[in-house]
């Protein structure tokens, strides 16, 4: 009896149950979406942090003190200190967070003269191919470490004898892309020298400016005895702003805390696991790249959290609204139903049921709504759709329906307390 | 006779007021914060990238033992206002020896760089606060571990037969190059190198949107003919590519909000002023004119936009404030553009979510509408 009351009652009156479904829907897709993008946003956001460059400086164990001075001059001479071993880079995608590492480059500078100046060489890669140790193959470099490095011209080939030259070289000695360049390493065997072709003029603002860039297996030429070896190597990894929890020391945690932190990716633990990988090496968070990264995404994560409260909530209250002002003009049929004899309970009982049915419909239109608002935001702000978390559908649905019921509670309420007559004269 | 009407309309559906007001309040609110938020979101966003550090560098040109060298007049030229250049200081750079090894010492501005470099850790906290001080220094964290220094102790460093004695007072963790570096006040590293009045470069950070920036490297270059000011585009071209997707993150987000709890408000209202259709009914037997009907409805929805719009609008600048400071710890600078385009939302909604339904009613034969179809 009573579904029957119910399947009648929905299907009378369509105009206003098509309104109420209207705003239902549309408050149910507000709330999707907004929980969508939010839900999606903060890694989104936190891969385009990624074009700061790499925050993992990796150096030798036993190294000595760097001498370079941040405008390209170095003055540590090529025998002291420690290398690292390029051949062990591919350990690199070995470790528990593998995935994270977007990619590395071996950094080997050399003390080199060219055009009766003593300046720089770097050596290293640009976009290498890397064979893994699954038989995968990777393409990493500086490409990936130093997104901001604006070359005008091309970039070399990995292996040739091509070579980036630093802007403010180029305008002092008045080079273009295309010409020739020769390079001479001094305190090296008598004759050790090569011949580059410019093929690029890098312009970045920092020490790069004064330095000629060239790939790895060109500058370990001209210091033989480093063959295969880096002073440095650059790692540009996906990771978890630090908290609290990240910033304590890991040798101080219990074996449960440690394993919590070692299976975040926090810029500290991927330094750490950089470090087991890499046989003598020292892996250091590059503060100034992780720090500021962390400050951001965190207030750009919870200001995208504050505004999706704000929008859920006004949802809420419209969604609310609507039904209470449906309910208000049904005080009449509470009221007939009260003088014809039905029980308090059985009257609203019916009412709030019927509103919840509609409210569920509702519901559903919005929340499939609302994923296609999602992804058409996902692909206008990050060009890639953006992953529907099914775990939200009962979620919101669940909400929806709360919200639904419970704005047309007051109303309800109101009639029911009232006496039917006076109900139903309009009062 | 008209205003009668309206009284008694208020009066007898005082529920039904309460509800279309909550309604008209809540997207007045949310247009009022989400329009305060996005508009101010910029400056507050490109203050927050300061975290990177210098974004513009000016060197010398030519070449001189190295480095090139600039006067530190040049100084004079790169005023520090808070607005604009949040932080700026010089360096001179000097190879200096410790013992039998060499070390770089960098002379600068000690008490700037928390401004230019907020991302060093340094221990104990507090540093060096006056660029005075010629006595302490501070030292990277590669230098305290090679030759086993402590906060306190005391380091000499010689450059060309002169030498300079220091206490250290800090040592920095930064995870970079500065962490093999000392750091010394100007003067000092001035008279190891013996290069009075010269510095290497100043490093600037200034806080703007890409085309500000660039206006101000313009400007520079335009004081200061015979240095090279360059943007460091590590956080320049970054910083200019993240604001402009957060940016766009936000506008998508909040107009997506907007127009969807708009139309959720238009339904509402819709719906509400069907229900009202045995009014409309009732009157129009009683002779009251088509012109009548839609004004009266169109009164009352005007008056509950501009009342629920005004104290959304003003609800809305609290939400805002109390957004700007959970976030950036700072207010939201109110936009007197949002007040106006807050009333015409509400009045948009409310009038289209009324007129409608009014028209297409007060066009039907009264008795049909009594008789309840």
């Amino acid at each position: 009896m009573f579904l029957r009351i119910i399947s009648e009652s929905v299907w009378r009156n369509p105009r206003r149950k098509l309104v109420m479904l209207a705003a239902l829907a549309l408050g149910v897709m507000v709330a999707t979406a907004t929980l969508n993008v939010l839900f999606s946003a903060g890694d989104r956001l936190a891969r385009e942090f990624r074009s700061f460059g790499a925050n993992v400086l990796v150096v030798p164990q036993d190294d000595t003190l760097a001498l370079e001075i941040p405008t390209g001059r170095d003055f540590r001479p090529v025998e002291e200190g420690a290398y690292l071993r390029v051949a062990d880079l591919p350990k690199l995608k070995t470790i528990f967070w593998r995935n994270n590492i977007l990619g590395f480059a071996p950094i080997l500078s050399l003390p080199v003269e060219a055009r009766g100046e003593r300046l720089v060489a770097v050596g290293t890669w640009f976009e290498e191919t890397l064979l893994l140790a699954d038989g995968t193959t990777m393409r990493t470099g500086v490409r990936r470490t130093n997104p901001w490095w604006d070359a005008r011209g091309d970039w070399p080939v990995d292996g040739a004898p091509e070579c980036l030259l630093g802007i403010s070289l180029a305008r002092r000695w008045g080079v273009q892309p295309g010409e020739s360049l020769e390079v001479g390493a001094p305190g090296g065997p008598d004759g050790v020298g090569a011949v580059w072709k410019v093929t690029g003029i890098l312009s970045t603002g920092g020490g790069e400016d004064e330095q000629i860039i060239a790939p790895l297996a060109q500058v370990e030429r001209l210091a033989p005895a480093h063959r295969g070896e880096a002073r440095q190597v650059l790692v540009s990894a996906l990771v978890k702003p630090e908290d609290d929890f990240a910033r304590r020391d890991p040798r101080s945690m219990n074996a449960v805390d440690y394993d919590r932190w070692y299976c975040t990716p926090y810029v500290s633990s991927i330094a750490h696991q950089i470090e087991e990988a890499l046989p003598g090496s020292e892996a250091r968070p590059i503060r100034r790249v992780a720090e500021s990264e962390g400050v951001i995404l965190t207030r750009v994560r919870m200001l995208m959290l504050l505004i999706t409260a704000a929008a859920l909530v006004a949802a809420a209250l419209t969604v609310s609204s609507t039904t209470a002002s449906m309910m208000l003009e049904r005080q009449k049929e509470i009221g007939l139903m009260k003088a014809l004899g039905a029980a308090n309970r059985d009257a609203a009982r019916l009412l709030v049921v019927e509103m919840a049915v509609v409210a569920l419909a509702g519901g559903a239109i919005g929340y499939g709504g609302g994923i296609l608002l999602a992804q058409a935001i996902g692909r206008s702000v990050f060009g890639a759709a953006v992953e529907p978390k099914m775990v939200l559908f009962p979620l919101v649905l669940g909400i929806a329906v709360a919200v639904a019921v419970a704005g047309s509670l007051l109303p309800v309420a109101r009639a029911l307390r009232t006496e039917p007559a006076a109900v139903l004269r309009g009062e | 006779m008209f205003w009668r009407l309206l009284e008694r309309s208020v009066a007898h559906g005082r529920g039904r007021w309460a509800v279309a007001l909550l309604a008209l309040l809540v997207i007045a609110a949310l247009c009022s914060a989400l329009g305060n938020v996005y508009l101010d979101v910029s400056r507050k966003l490109t203050r927050e990238f300061r975290a990177y550090g210098a974004n513009i560098v000016i060197a010398g040109t030519g070449v001189a033992g190295g480095q090139t060298l600039l006067e530190d007049s040049a100084l004079a030229a790169v005023p520090e206002d808070g607005n604009r250049i949040i932080a700026r200081a010089p360096f001179l750079y000097v190879v200096a020896g410790v013992g039998t090894a060499r070390v770089i010492v960098a002379g600068t501005w000690l008490d700037r760089m928390s401004g230019l470099s907020p991302w060093w850790k340094v221990v104990p906290p507090g540093g060096i606060k006056s660029r005075d001080d010629l006595r302490q220094c501070l030292i990277g964290e590669a230098v305290a571990h090679q030759w086993n220094l402590a906060p306190g102790q005391a380091i000499e460093l010689r450059h060309r037969g002169r030498t300079a004695r220091l206490t250290v007072a800090g040592i920095i963790t930064a995870g970079g190059s500065e962490d093999s570096q000392i750091f010394v006040n100007l003067p000092v590293a001035q008279g190891l190198a013996d290069l009075p009045g010269k510095i290497g470069l100043i490093q600037v950070s200034a806080s703007g949107t890409p085309q500000q920036l660039e206006g101000l490297v313009a400007g520079l270059r335009h004081r200061l003919p015979d240095a090279d000011v360059k943007p460091v585009r590590q956080v320049a071209v970054a910083e200019g590519q993240l604001l402009h997707r957060i940016r766009w993150m936000l506008a998508a987000t909040t107009l997506a909000i907007l127009v969807v709890v708009t139309l959720c408000v238009a339904a509402t209202m819709t719906g509400m002023a069907f229900e009202r259709r045995y009014d409309i009914g009732v009157m129009k037997a009683l002779g009251a004119g088509e012109g009548t009907v839609v004004r009266l409805f169109m009164v009352e929805a005007a008056s509950m936009a501009l009342a629920g719009g005004l104290a959304g609008y003003g609800l809305g600048l609290v939400l805002a404030a109390w957004l700007g400071r959970q976030v950036f710890h700072t207010g939201f600078e109110a936009r007197w553009i949002v007040f106006p385009f807050v009333l015409a939302v509400s009045l948009l909604v409310a009038l289209v979510g009324t007129i409608f339904p009014v028209r297409l009613l007060q066009r039907m034969h009264p008795a049909a509408i009594l008789r309840g179809e």
